[in-house]
């Protein structure tokens, strides 16, 4: 561990906590074929700057949709969303959103679709330094050799790490992220989980990670939201008392983890059943 | 990547056979011919020597004639079904409104309009490509409507998200969208164009391929006529690689992926 993201992780548990996104009762009901189906009952919910939250339940609790209300992407039936403050009303161009699917440009090869933030007139990056920090990205996330290749010649699993990429390269000042490790074998998940935690921490990003592998959750978070089966609300959260930086490897293997991965699944296992068969 | 490229030596031998039949398919028209067929299948000797003769002059203005109208009436078409396309497929409500119209009008078999447009227009190129340009304007049209409509909501979302603005959005999302479907559209639209240009010539001109062939037909010369269809398939076969290049080379992400 380098000594920047030391001191990095120092000054954040040290600096006060600041809210950077706050849900005040949001809600959101979507009509299907006329009737009215509730994805996510009123929930309330801040997040700190430079905090990261993972949030787990069982599929289509309304995870997604969370993410979706602070990308701007869907508007609240009820409720608000804030961001810094402010009412989130259109797509909100200060957070990078990875969604579950990946959105690459299917006629642009690897490494241009991972460039493509940096062409943009908002923050225009000279040729020579854009190349540069794409061929770090492609490196880091293990997709070296691949620059050439079109998304249709990828795995899904590299088409999922070309997404974060392209996410992570502008460094957006927050991370919203839906399950961008669920295609990923174990063994890249840790190097993957590994890197996220370094640059995250590095770069003093808030985050905010939908999951439903607990550990990969405990690995990472400062708190843990726990969200019920549809419709969705928030049943419990957890503080993950686990010190930073975290030994991306070699934690769970710890009493502290083991005991936290108890406490969730206890909360979880009841609505795991019931989400299944939604 | 699958490498499905045949050894070298078995693309040579299936040449070899290609060449072996087409010569003796000429062989034998020729043999028809000669054993008194001539009047109705003419030969290829005497095809080939008109041909070479309209080489030597009167043939330029008759093949500038088709290709001139060709290429106007194609162009015209192309670019403002490209524009309608878009105008119509990006606002939802016209679309709406139009779709019924435009697939009443689609419905009427284009060339059939042949007749009119000579009444309006008479009898120079004109007519010629006004009907071309309507043929391409339809098939460009609803290839180029499609594709505005299909552009894949995520994509735009997470463009906007980057913080790209609409016209980055536009360069970077949108054209390449679309030009898969604007390509197709022009690939499927150049046999129609080559054929309604021919049917516009056989009707009413003082030029082009479809005049000598109506020429040759009052004076029942069968060997112009075959002439003229060997031209005209050459044309169409330049055409058609013409096209086909073109879309290999747009649309190089799609195969890539193939």
């Amino acid at each position: 561990m380098d000594r920047m993201t030391r001191a990095a992780a120092q000054a954040q548990r040290s600096a006060p906590a600041e809210t950077k996104i706050r849900l005040v009762g949001a809600a959101k009901t979507f009509r299907v074929r006329g009737s009215e189906l509730e994805a996510l009952r009123p929930v309330d919910l801040e997040v700190g700057r430079e905090e990261f939250v993972a949030l787990v339940g069982p599929s289509g609790c309304g995870k997604s949709t969370i993410l979706n209300l602070v990308a701007g992407l869907m508007a609240p039936s009820a409720g608000r969303v804030l961001y810094d403050g402010q009412e989130v009303t259109g797509p909100n161009r200060r957070v990078g959103y990875l969604t579950q699917k990946d959105t690459l440009l299917p006629w642009r090869a690897t490494a241009d679709n991972i460039r493509i933030a940096l062409e943009l007139k908002c923050r225009a990056t000279p040729r020579a330094e854009a190349s540069e920090r794409v061929a770090e990205m492609m490196d880091l996330v293990g997709l070296k050799g691949f620059e050439h290749h079109y998304p249709a010649e990828l795995s899904g699993g590299m088409r999922k790490r070309a997404a974060l990429a392209r996410t992570l390269i502008y460094e957006p000042e927050t991370l919203l992220m839906d399950e961008p490790f669920g295609a990923l074998d174990a063994q890249l998940k840790l190097l993957m989980l590994d890197q996220l935690q370094r640059l995250t921490q590095h770069r003093r990003m808030t985050v905010i990670f939908v999951t439903h592998d607990l550990g990969e959750a405990i690995t990472l978070a400062d708190r843990i939201v726990v969200i019920s089966a549809r419709p969705g609300r928030i049943r419990a959260i957890h503080d993950v008392r686990l010190e930073r930086p975290r030994d991306v490897f070699k934690v769970r293997f710890t009493e502290g983890f083991a005991r936290q991965h108890e406490r969730l699944w206890d909360e979880l296992k009841d609505d795991i059943a019931k989400g299944t068969d939604v | 990547m699958i490498d499905r490229r045949e050894p070298a030596q078995a693309r040579d031998s299936v040449v070899v056979w290609q060449l072996a039949l087409g010569v003796a398919l000429l062989a034998a028209w020729e043999a028809l011919g000669r054993s008194g067929g001539e009047r109705w299948v003419s030969e290829p000797s005497l095809i080939a020597v008109k041909i070479w003769t309209w080489l030597g002059g009167s043939l330029y203005v008759h093949l500038w004639a088709t290709v001139a109208e060709l290429v106007v009436g194609f162009v015209i078409g192309t670019s403002l079904g490209i524009l309608a396309g878009m105008i119509v497929g990006r606002s939802p409500g016209l679309a709406t409104i139009l779709r019924p119209i435009i697939v009443g009008l689609y419905s009427v078999p284009l060339v059939s309009l042949a007749p009119l447009f000579i009444m309006f227009l008479g009898w120079g190129l004109l007519p010629k490509i006004v009907l071309v340009a309507i043929v391409t304007f339809f098939l460009l049209f609803f290839n180029t409507f499609t594709g505005a409509e299909r552009i894949d909501r995520d994509l735009v979302e997470s463009m906007e998200i980057m913080g790209a603005n609409r016209r980055e959005i536009f360069r970077k999302v949108v054209a390449p969208a679309i030009s898969v479907w604007i390509v197709g559209g022009m690939k499927i639209a150049v046999p129609y164009a080559l054929v309604a240009t021919v049917t516009g010539e056989l009707l009413a001109t003082r030029a082009g391929l479809g005049y000598l062939l109506s020429q040759a037909t009052e004076q029942f010369d069968m060997t112009s006529i075959y002439a003229v269809l060997l031209i005209l398939m050459v044309i169409g076969l330049l055409l058609s690689e013409a096209a086909a290049r073109i879309e290999r080379r747009v649309l190089r992400w799609r195969h890539a992926a193939e």
